[in-house]
């Protein structure tokens, strides 16, 4: 059975249809205490807010303070 | 400029942000709105005022939110117009931000609006108009308790409680009587103010209610009222069937030095509740009576640290 190497999913996503990195939101960046999210530029040239450093603490402020609801926080199981 | 200007980022570009808000994107317009708001500069009030009529709902819920930094009629008059809005996530940042008012004058913007037919519209009005503590709004609350709402008729018990006027008393001994318990309880927390016997008689009857969180609300309050009558009926609880309206009255006691009672809260030291023991030693070290010594010494290794802490204060107040 191969063993899977590096993290394919984290728990902070961001639906980059909705998110207004483009326009110069940085709201999710700024408000995460432990600073994981950056704004990237992908292969079209528009830009989006993603999870860098997989160290999510699940604090919320990120997807609460989304001013277009694009981030979604997965909550495991076991904090629900 | 001086060189002491020039050390300084000059603000003055309101109107250069505010362009932002004509641009064809709504995410733009919400960029817009959000550097306005970090500006600080009441100058943008009338800006993110505009916002709040934006044709997308995300700028007009950005702008409701926005407008939590900021005061005034100007303000007000926005976010009461935003509560007429179609997205209930709009009105629902408007509400909040309306509570948020520190300025009585911006009650001004507000106080037209305390008869609206829209429960929602008059219940946010309610929850914004009270701590602005205008005497206007008095009239309006007392017919809203009539409202079929609770939620409006709760809002309006609050807008009557921070007036603190003796006047409307019979008001909020009507409240007290309502038949939702979250009004009753609020009527009754709202009774504190009064050193009036009405008030006093109307907290005491309350520690029959049927509900737990209304006696533990009139058990809690009848500490701020104070007289006579309200030791005796407090004691009367002390075997009521909740704990928490238990702990109340024992907190009450404390407070209002009642020594009489101390001899009733010492045997319930042996409840197994660590809440109330802890409430308990508290209240013994308060009243200090030297025959509760015996109740309290057989917890001062209580497996509960605030139990422990407390009884060993409560032990130290009695030796002294």
């Amino acid at each position: 059975m191969p063993l899977a190497q590096t993290a394919t999913t984290v728990p902070v996503v961001v639906n980059d249809d909705l998110c207004i990195a483009d326009k110069g939101c940085t709201v999710c960046v700024d408000v995460c205490p432990l600073d994981v999210l950056r704004i990237v530029e992908k292969d079209n040239g528009k830009k989006t807010a993603y999870m860098k450093y997989d160290e999510c603490w699940y604090c919320m402020p990120c997807e609460a303070d989304c001013p277009t609801d694009a981030v979604t926080v997965n909550l495991p199981y076991l904090l629900k | 400029m001086t060189a002491v200007d020039q050390l300084f980022e000059d603000f003055d570009d309101i109107a250069d942000l505010a362009e932002g808000l004509d641009d064809p994107s709504p995410g733009a317009r919400i960029m817009a709105v959000i550097e306005l708001a970090d500006t600080a500069d009441p100058a943008a009030i009338p800006f993110i005022a505009r916002a709040i009529t934006d044709d997308d709902a995300g700028v007009r819920k950005q702008a409701a939110q926005a407008l939590t930094d900021f005061d005034g009629v100007e303000t007000a008059a926005a976010l009461v117009s935003a509560l007429d809005d179609d997205d209930p996530a709009v009105i629902d940042a408007a509400a909040r931000s309306l509570t948020e008012l520190k300025d009585p004058k911006s009650g001004g913007a507000i106080l037209p609006h305390l008869s609206a037919a829209n429960d929602v519209k008059l219940r946010a009005c309610l929850a914004g108009i009270k701590e602005l503590r205008r005497v206007e709004a008095m009239g309006p609350a007392i017919a809203a308790l009539q409202h079929v709402s609770a939620e409006v008729r709760e809002q309006a018990v609050g807008v009557i409680g921070w007036l603190q006027d003796e006047s409307a008393l019979p008001a909020l001994r009507d409240a007290a009587k309502d038949a939702d318990v979250k009004v009753r309880r609020t009527a009754l927390s709202a009774l504190g103010f009064s050193k009036s016997d009405h008030a006093e008689a109307t907290l005491v009857n309350a520690l029959a209610d049927p509900e737990w969180m209304v006696r533990e609300a009139a058990a809690e309050t009848l500490a701020k009222t104070g007289g006579a009558s309200c030791i005796a009926a407090l004691r009367g609880v002390l075997g009521d069937e909740y704990w928490q309206v238990r702990l109340k009255a024992v907190r009450s006691l404390g407070k209002l030095r009642a020594t009489e009672a101390a001899m009733e809260i010492g045997p319930m030291m042996d409840v197994p509740v660590p809440n109330l023991r802890k409430e308990c030693a508290a209240a013994l070290g308060e009243l200090a009576v030297p025959e509760t010594a015996q109740f309290l010494e057989k917890y001062a290794d209580d497996r509960d640290p605030d139990v422990r802490k407390n009884v060993r204060w409560a032990l130290e107040k009695l030796a002294a």
